[in-house]
């Protein structure tokens, strides 16, 4: 079948070619701040994260008999709007920190996860394949994400303590 | 000063344009895009891959701090279905595979889409800040609003935008990363609406999954509503209108998606967004479950099937037979030999031709399990 299409196509003054600004590899990194000025609680949350250490974009690590716990904060959870998917690495993964893991979908968008730490992925929480919204519902809790190994456990201290993670929040809303 | 060439694009030929960032005289840089504002890209290449693994070049190379880039591109038959999709539910992999009509997972959300040359996709790239949906899709209305100011074309509040409150022409999907953000969205202009239906409807019976669905809407084309318009003009307004959205110069970008020396590790990427593993293995686990009548002469029998694919493989497999018709040997035979394998009918195929070598020799039973593989194989 033979389609006629017209293309509006290029101009022919061309400007000489633009130059890219490469991306800064160490940039700092906001997660999901374009929802200013939208009130957040904390005290809910902060008996469960008392042990909770945080990266600037949205995740939290728990470490428990070695083990460190991951998943998402509730500013993260709120902006990301009602979870519909979560897509998890297979136990077993090996993760360098800052890599991609997975990704969360969500009515606004899929949305990748970065890991926090390096390690392994040794389990991966399975109650999220039927009940996606532990996530929203339950951030700290049961919307924990994947369990990995500290292969580096200097990491957690390059992580955000609570304080500084709620002010690191209060500065990117403003 | 815009220049307008009128081309003839059949289904089977397509012409290749030079992208005008080129020089004969030199070898192509990386692709450069300076100074605030933006800009406006277009694709050469009518290659589903090819141009979706530019929207993962961008997303992961370009520096959208303070830049809005809009990146045009349309592809020759393709389903194209969400990140965390089931193929086997959304669409009719037999028929497509019939029409030679390519199937891609994007790297988005989002639900099932099929392209073709009448299908304009349009990429918004931004920061993750400056991310907002409804903000493009409002651009795109206002730009056809223009244009035909009689016509009726809305966003709503799940993102599509419908013509006259009713037929749904365009569907949305996004994607955030670390730092950065991409809407894409869909805009039918003269799809074939038969082909588009058929392709879309799945025949599997039995699937259970949960995988994120799609939401069925029924479809129009815009040129249905107004004959006068084509891809081209509907482009040209929405590049106008994007332009002066942003206060961008008024030229668009070739981009010619082969090129590594532009692109540098196009290529993988789109290798990448072929495999096997990222376009079926990538299903969330799902689990089928489904009986049939196999004849053969005057006898027939159910046979009852439940399989449980995961990553895109055979992870557990059960046949039920009466034995009358095919000894249970057999049925189990098949059925822990298709564990592992991929929930791929050639594969399917592969296997059970092997197999039948070791059954047992009589014409009978070599019919009997012939029919039974064949639909085995077709549920996949």
């Amino acid at each position: 079948m033979a389609m006629r299409t017209v293309l509006a196509c290029v101009s022919a003054n061309f400007p000489k070619t633009l130059s890219l600004l490469p991306r800064a590899a160490q940039r700092p990194a906001y997660w999901l701040a374009w929802k200013p000025c939208v009130p957040r609680t904390f005290s809910t949350a902060s008996r469960l994260s008392s042990a909770l250490k945080f990266t600037d974009k949205h995740e939290w690590v728990r470490v428990e008999g070695g083990t460190g716990i991951v998943g998402i904060s509730n500013f993260a959870q709120e902006a990301l709007g009602d979870v519909v998917y979560c897509g998890l690495p297979e136990v077993g993964t090996k993760l360098k920190k800052m890599d991609e893991f997975g990704a969360l979908e969500s009515v606004k968008a899929a949305s990748e996860l970065y890991s926090p730490l390096t390690g392994e992925v040794t389990e991966i929480n399975t109650a999220l394949a039927d009940n996606p919204g532990l996530v929203n519902k339950s951030c700290y809790k049961d919307g924990w994400l994947i369990k990995m190994t500290l292969d580096n456990p200097s990491e957690l201290e390059e992580l955000l303590e609570e304080d500084a993670y709620e002010k690191y929040i209060k500065s990117i809303e403003d | 000063m815009l220049i307008r060439r009128a081309f003839d694009i059949c289904v089977k030929k397509q012409h290749v344009f030079k992208s005008v960032v080129s020089s004969p005289h030199s070898t192509l840089s990386p692709l450069n895009l300076e100074g605030g504002g933006g800009a406006i890209l277009k694709s050469l290449s009518t290659n589903v891959y090819e141009n979706l693994a530019v929207e993962d070049w961008i997303h992961d190379n370009i520096d959208l701090q303070g830049k809005n880039i809009l990146f045009l591109w349309r592809n020759s038959s393709a389903v194209v279905i969400g990140r965390h999709q089931n193929p086997w539910q959304e669409c009719n992999l037999k028929l497509m595979r019939e029409h030679g009509i390519q199937l891609a997972r994007r790297r988005s959300g989002g639900g099932t889409v099929y392209h073709d040359m009448g299908n304009i996709n349009m990429t918004f790239f931004t920061n993750k800040k400056k991310y907002d949906r409804m903000k493009n899709l409002n651009m795109i209305t206002k730009s056809l609003n223009k244009l035909r100011p009689q016509m009726d074309v809305r966003p709503t509040e799940r993102l599509d935008l419908l013509l006259n409150g009713h037929f749904k022409v365009s569907g949305t999907a996004a994607k955030l990363g670390r730092t950065n953000a991409y809407h894409h969205c869909t805009l039918l202009c003269n799809s074939d609406r038969a082909l588009l239906s058929s392709v879309l409807k799945s025949p599997c019976q039995g699937l259970k999954s949960n995988a994120t669905p799609s939401v069925p809407s029924p479809v129009k084309n815009l040129l249905e509503e107004d004959p006068t318009l084509d891809c081209g003009i509907i482009m040209d307004s929405i590049v106008t209108e994007y332009t002066k959205q942003y206060g961008l110069d008024h030229h668009i970008i070739l981009i010619e998606p082969k090129d590594e020396a532009t692109l540098p590790g196009i290529s993988k990427m789109t290798q990448d967004l072929q495999t096997w593993e990222w376009v079926f293995g990538k299903t969330p686990k799902f689990s089928v479950s489904t009986s049939f009548k196999l004849g053969y002469k005057l006898s027939s029998a159910m046979v009852t099937l439940n399989i449980a694919v995961k990553n895109g493989t055979i992870d557990s497999c059960n046949i039920k037979l009466p034995q009358h018709w095919l000894p249970s040997e057999m049925c189990e035979h098949l059925a822990s030999h298709l564990i592992g394998n991929k929930f791929c009918p050639s594969e399917t195929t592969r296997l059970t031709s092997a197999l039948l070598r070791t059954c047992p020799q009589s014409e009978e039973l070599h019919h009997k399990w012939n029919i039974l593989c064949e639909n085995v194989a077709s549920v996949m």
